[in-house]
């Protein structure tokens, strides 16, 4: 298996650079906040310790790597496979007005602000660490790859990971035997057994199927500027029968958490939105605090004619 | 081939050339008076916001520096670049200086947001966008623009910089395309 963690300091841009090394290497991009999400939901609601966290994450992950190489940003996530043979470890750093700059314009804060709240946020992952993994400062002997940002871009230091995996001939030791990965949920499950917790059976995180051409290219689009995406994450019910069934619901195509917004694009003809344009004022109405964009038709010609994007899109 | 001063894809005149130079010396006279007794840098973004650029920057009064920077547009085709990138860098450091980030149009926000965060992380001691046109029905990234000329409907325009197929830069009026 090649498994590669990215870690950073808060500010820094370990999404982006995970998300460059996917691309660049063909690994799948794991969203942690995705993958937590739905553990949270295979427990139903059941609270789940601090320390049961790393092997339901380990469990999850080393599940994916059976079939594929995994690349994940997650805070600690350099210590979920420690001692594993195909793993990548990559610490990012940047120096205080770099980061302090990424969160002026993320969250639109002035210098002092941002400055406040950085520190704000690096009290509460060291917080974190220490809940998760018993210690709140990462160990920088335990990074293989340790990569400065400032004035590179994510697709430049993609490159020097990429180079890394070659030399160390990740890609060539192949996937996670099922051996392996059976060793994998062993661990997990006498780990979690101490919390009377049992690892679900599937992993959440799966390939995403786009249901139209469209779909993929606003996904590509989203991948260029580095912006995190879910497809489909979540339905949203709008019409129940008297016995509180569900019988009508919305699912929008994709979830941005950067923005906290749903996109739905529509490649239909204006007059033929009516039904969707129905069910998305009742989502709005039953769920005030959902934010939602709509792409219609001619929203998505002119994405096409803006990028000179392939015809085969719009005429679907 | 037709005319980019007699083009008949043009739909309808959005703003005349009248407008939009109230409108500039409107705005240029706020950043004046936001700005005054500093030194600005504009940043455009090659090529479509360099005619915005120095139709505003004629009527600023504050001491100010012009830079450009470019970036890699994306395609769908094989090959092309995965991730979005600076292709022309600024010819200084802009660390220290009051910046101005100019833009022909902030549409869904994703170029806009990507420009500041790189010019964010240079260390400018302010850093804000002004924009001639503002299409906010289709904006996803949130951004604060601090000024903006004019806000403009759910269509394809072109003119001041703006192009269909690189073409219609050159008009000075805003125009409305017809649909292809």
């Amino acid at each position: 298996m090649a498994i590669i963690s990215v870690s950073g300091d808060p500010g820094c841009a370990q999404e982006d650079l995970s998300r460059a090394i996917a691309q660049r290497c063909g690994f799948e991009l794991v969203i942690p906040r995705t993958l937590e999400e739905s553990i949270r939901a295979d427990f139903g609601g059941q609270e789940i310790p601090d320390r049961a966290w790393p092997p339901l994450l380990r469990s999850a992950i080393g599940r994916l790597a059976v079939d594929r190489h995994v690349v994940y940003s997650l805070e600690g996530g350099e210590r979920l496979f420690h001692g594993f043979p195909g793993v990548l470890r990559i610490l990012l750093i940047a120096p205080p007005s770099r980061r302090i700059g990424a969160v002026m314009v993320d969250r639109q804060l002035d210098r002092e602000a941002a400055k406040q709240f950085l520190k704000h946020w690096e009290t509460e992952i060291l917080a974190e660490r220490k809940r998760r993994f018993g210690r709140s400062h990462a160990r920088l002997h335990e990074f293989d790859l340790i990569l400065n940002d400032n004035h590179q871009t994510p697709e430049m230091l993609a490159s020097v990971v990429d180079a890394a995996i070659q030399s160390r001939g990740l890609l060539d030791e192949g996937m996670l035997s099922a051996a392996a990965e059976a060793q994998v949920q062993f661990q997990a499950r006498l780990q979690l057994a101490k919390f009377g917790l049992t690892p679900p059976d599937l992993a959440a995180a799966e390939r995403n199927g786009f249901g139209h051409p469209t779909e993929e290219i606003f996904a590509r689009l989203l991948d260029f500027y580095r912006i995190e995406w879910q497809y489909e994450p979540r339905s949203f019910p709008l019409q129940w029968d008297k016995d509180g069934h569900v019988m009508e619901a919305f699912t929008p195509d994709f979830f941005l958490p950067a923005f906290d917004l749903y996109v739905e694009l529509t490649t239909m003809k204006q007059a033929l939105v009516t039904k969707k344009n129905r069910k998305i004022r009742l989502l709005r109405t039953i769920y005030p605090h959902v934010n939602i964009q709509v792409f219609y038709q001619k929203d998505i010609q002119d994405l096409i004619v803006k990028y000179e994007l392939s015809e085969r899109a719009a005429s679907h | 081939m037709n005319s980019p001063n007699e083009p008949p894809a043009i739909e309808r005149v959005l703003f005349t050339a009248e407008q939009i130079d109230v409108r500039i010396r409107e705005v240029a006279a706020q950043i004046s008076a936001d700005f005054a007794g500093r030194e600005l840098k504009l940043v455009a973004v090659l090529k479509g916001s360099v005619f915005f650029l120095t139709a505003l920057a004629r009527h600023i009064t504050v001491p100010l520096r012009v830079d450009f920077l470019a970036i890699s547009h994306f395609t769908n085709q094989p090959g092309a670049p995965g991730v979005v990138r600076i292709s022309k860098d600024l010819d200084d450091a802009i660390e220290g200086e009051h910046v101005l980030l100019v833009e022909d149009i902030v549409d869904t926000g994703f170029t806009t947001r990507y420009l500041l965060q790189n010019l964010a992380g240079r260390g400018p001691a302010s850093l804000g966008i002004c924009t001639l046109l503002d299409r906010t029905s289709r904006r996803i990234a949130k951004t604060n623009i601090n000024y903006s000329c004019f806000e403009i409907p759910d269509r394809f325009v072109v003119g001041f910089g703006l192009d269909h197929k690189q073409l219609y830069r050159n008009l000075d009026c805003i125009a409305v395309i017809k649909p292809e």
